[in-house]
């Protein structure tokens, strides 16, 4: 009869066990007041690190002894413990409420974010326009941001140029680019984590970006360079991108984003008119009407989030 | 002076060795930081990285259905339905092959190629004009073709224009990276990053060799006179990048990157063959007048895992 009894105790015991592995769900922040923790303070010396396995309250979960098995159970009836395989009952599936990612890393929210980066054109094969650029990002919220950024380009004419001009006598207007600037909004749909050769974790975001913004262009004279000379002019522009953000620590991440800036571009009249005086007029020398152009580039770098630390509110 | 010599090489073989122990200890310390930061002080400070993994890979055999589109390409895109079949022994390595079918389409720089230096120049009724006369060995001009070779069309994409027709290749697949991704912050998926390589075998068709003669002295036509078409296979190094999301045990979609890195004569040209480094035209279109190019494509697909249940870890 006693062994039933206690059996029940170990029953309920063991039942109480989930119930407490919930004590962070959705509600739990309405119910208790936050806590703030900083993550990236070492905890007390004389305090163990939390592992989220804390069965603290009134659930029956207190580990309480040296052992921490069985609790007050083990108190009453210590042959019952000394009968039960803890370590078994440990591994058993729970039917536990979990989050795919638990807990965002790297918050965003109110905080800056510089990123400085390389760039590379992709989709002009007559000119590669190599350069950097520097963004700077405000979240007013954990997914939202506004920002701005500027890039600076040079001009390569591709050999590519020179093969397909001298094989079909064709000249095909090609443009240089001297610098972007845009102001932006990001949005940032889905994040997650990964683990690297199941050993250690980083954490990863998608973003999305759109912008407007001006890029300053002028057209490489190839039809009539004995006569024609352009000079840059900012042209309006609008852009939108996407990218992969992974974390290193809590403000240090790697960017890779590809970035189409949609501008309408001002391209070198392919005719040249009759007579020295209107080839040198430069009211010719541009084409009529504008080019759709998209100028897709990669960007890749790092970006710094400041301040480097904050406070993590956790419900507890 | 030979025990000097002793001492000196002892105590610099000591000094090496100490710092070579020095150099390791200090990067399996540095490594061994890394790896346990979050471990330490995030909110699962403690547990393993991973615990109830799911094991969509181990064991099963991966049918990717989907369409490849090459990239910036400078005449003609291919756009590659196919199919990709992995068999992976372990989680995080497979073995498989991926293969498609390549449709051609004209890039922008074709369409104004044609329009501006074929069907505007009208060659067949201005043969003596400066331009036809530089470019009748690159620019196809409607009429026949000798040695039995299909019409000339005057099309571009018909006569000299290069396109990857099919592909085949067999591959590694090592996926390194598993997590999850949350999507507004609602929507969860397992994810994984996988990274490919092995060799590939393309059929190309391109511009069939004029001028100049065969290896066995057998006279070509003269390039002016042939613009045709013709088939070979380009073997090459392939390898890429995979993202993969997995909605279900069995189903999930993905993206990924590939790179074939080969040379091949994209527009029929005479580029090469004659002068420092090849560099000027020789009036022969043949294997010189090839050029190095990264060839990369974009693919999207569905994924279908077999067996259909899946394993998880402890």
């Amino acid at each position: 009869m006693r062994k039933a009894r206690v059996g029940l105790l170990v029953a309920a015991a063991l039942v109480a066990v989930p119930l407490t592995a919930l004590a962070q769900p959705k509600g739990g922040a309405q119910q208790d007041t936050p806590k703030e923790v900083n993550l990236d303070d070492e905890p007390p010396a004389d305090q163990p690190v939390d592992d989220g396995s804390d069965t603290g309250g009134d659930t029956g979960g207190d580990t309480g002894g040296d052992t921490g098995l069985g609790g007050g159970i083990c108190d009453i009836t210590p042959e019952v413990c000394q009968n039960q395989d803890f370590d078994k009952l440990a591994k058993r599936p729970l039917n536990v409420e979990m989050y795919a990612v638990q807990q965002i890393y790297a918050l965003r929210y109110r905080r800056f974010e510089v990123n400085a980066y390389g760039l590379q054109t992709l989709n002009d094969q007559f000119v590669s326009h190599p350069g950097g650029g520097l963004a700077v990002n405000w979240y007013i919220s954990n997914v939202l941001a506004v920002g701005v950024n500027g890039n600076v380009y040079g001009n390569a004419v591709s050999s590519f140029n020179f093969q397909t001009s001298r094989s079909a006598r064709v000249g095909l207007p090609i443009t240089e680019y001297q610098w972007n600037a845009n102001v932006n909004f990001s949005y940032v749909p889905a994040y997650g984590k990964f683990a690297g050769f199941g050993d250690f974790i980083f954490h990863y975001d998608y973003f999305v970006i759109g912008g407007v913004g001006a890029i300053s262009t002028r057209p490489i004279a190839v039809i009539d360079p004995d006569n024609r000379v352009f000079e840059f002019e900012p042209k309006v522009n609008f852009r939108l991108g996407g990218g992969i953000r992974i974390f290193f620590n809590r403000w240090l991440a790697a960017v890779l984003e590809v970035s189409d800036y949609i501008f309408f571009d001002k391209l070198e009249n392919p005719q040249i008119p009759a007579g020295i005086d209107e080839a040198q007029n430069s009211d010719t020398w541009l084409a009529e009407g504008t080019s759709f152009t998209n100028n897709v580039q990669v960007q890749g770098g790092l970006s710094f989030f400041l301040p480097p630390t904050w406070e993590y509110r956790l419900p507890k | 002076m030979g025990t000097f010599t002793s001492r000196f090489w002892s105590s610099r073989v000591r000094a090496l060795v100490a710092a070579a122990a020095g150099a390791v200890a200090a990067l399996c310390v540095s490594s061994t930081a890394d790896a346990q930061e979050i471990l330490l002080t995030g909110p699962l400070a403690g547990a393993p990285a991973v615990r109830q993994l799911r094991l969509h890979r181990e064991g099963r055999v991966e049918l990717a259905p989907g369409v490849s589109f090459s990239l910036l390409d400078e005449y003609q895109r291919a756009i590659v339905p196919g199919l990709r079949v992995t068999y992976h022994p372990f989680d995080w390595l497979g073995v498989g092959v991926w293969g498609g079918y390549g449709f051609a389409v004209k890039t922008n720089l074709a369409d104004e190629l044609q329009k501006v230096g074929i069907d505007e120049r009208r060659c067949a009724d201005n043969p003596s004009s400066k331009a036809c006369r530089l470019t009748e060995v690159n620019l196809t001009r409607a009429g026949t073709n000798p040695s039995g070779d299909p019409a000339r069309t005057g099309q571009l994409a018909d006569d000299q224009l290069a396109s990857m027709t099919w592909f085949l290749a067999p591959q590694i697949t090592a996926v390194p990276f598993r997590g999850k991704i949350a999507l507004f912050a609602s929507l969860f998926a397992d994810a994984d990053i996988a990274f490919f390589a092995g060799p590939a075998f393309i059929g190309l068709r391109e511009r069939k060799a004029c001028g100049g003669t065969e290896d066995n002295g057998t006279p070509r036509p003269a390039c002016s006179q042939s613009f045709s078409l013709t088939d070979r296979v380009a073997i090459a190094p392939t390898f890429g990048l995979q993202l993969n999301f997995y909605a279900t045990d069995f189903i999930g979609f993905g993206a990924e990157f590939r790179a074939l890195p080969f040379s091949w004569n994209t527009a029929g040209f005479d580029n090469h063959g004659q002068g420092q480094d090849n560099a000027f035209p020789d009036q022969k279109v043949d294997g010189s007048d090839s050029e190095f190019k990264f060839n990369s494509m974009m693919s999207v697909y569905a994924t279908i895992a077999l067996p259909t249940k899946i394993k998880v870890t402890e």
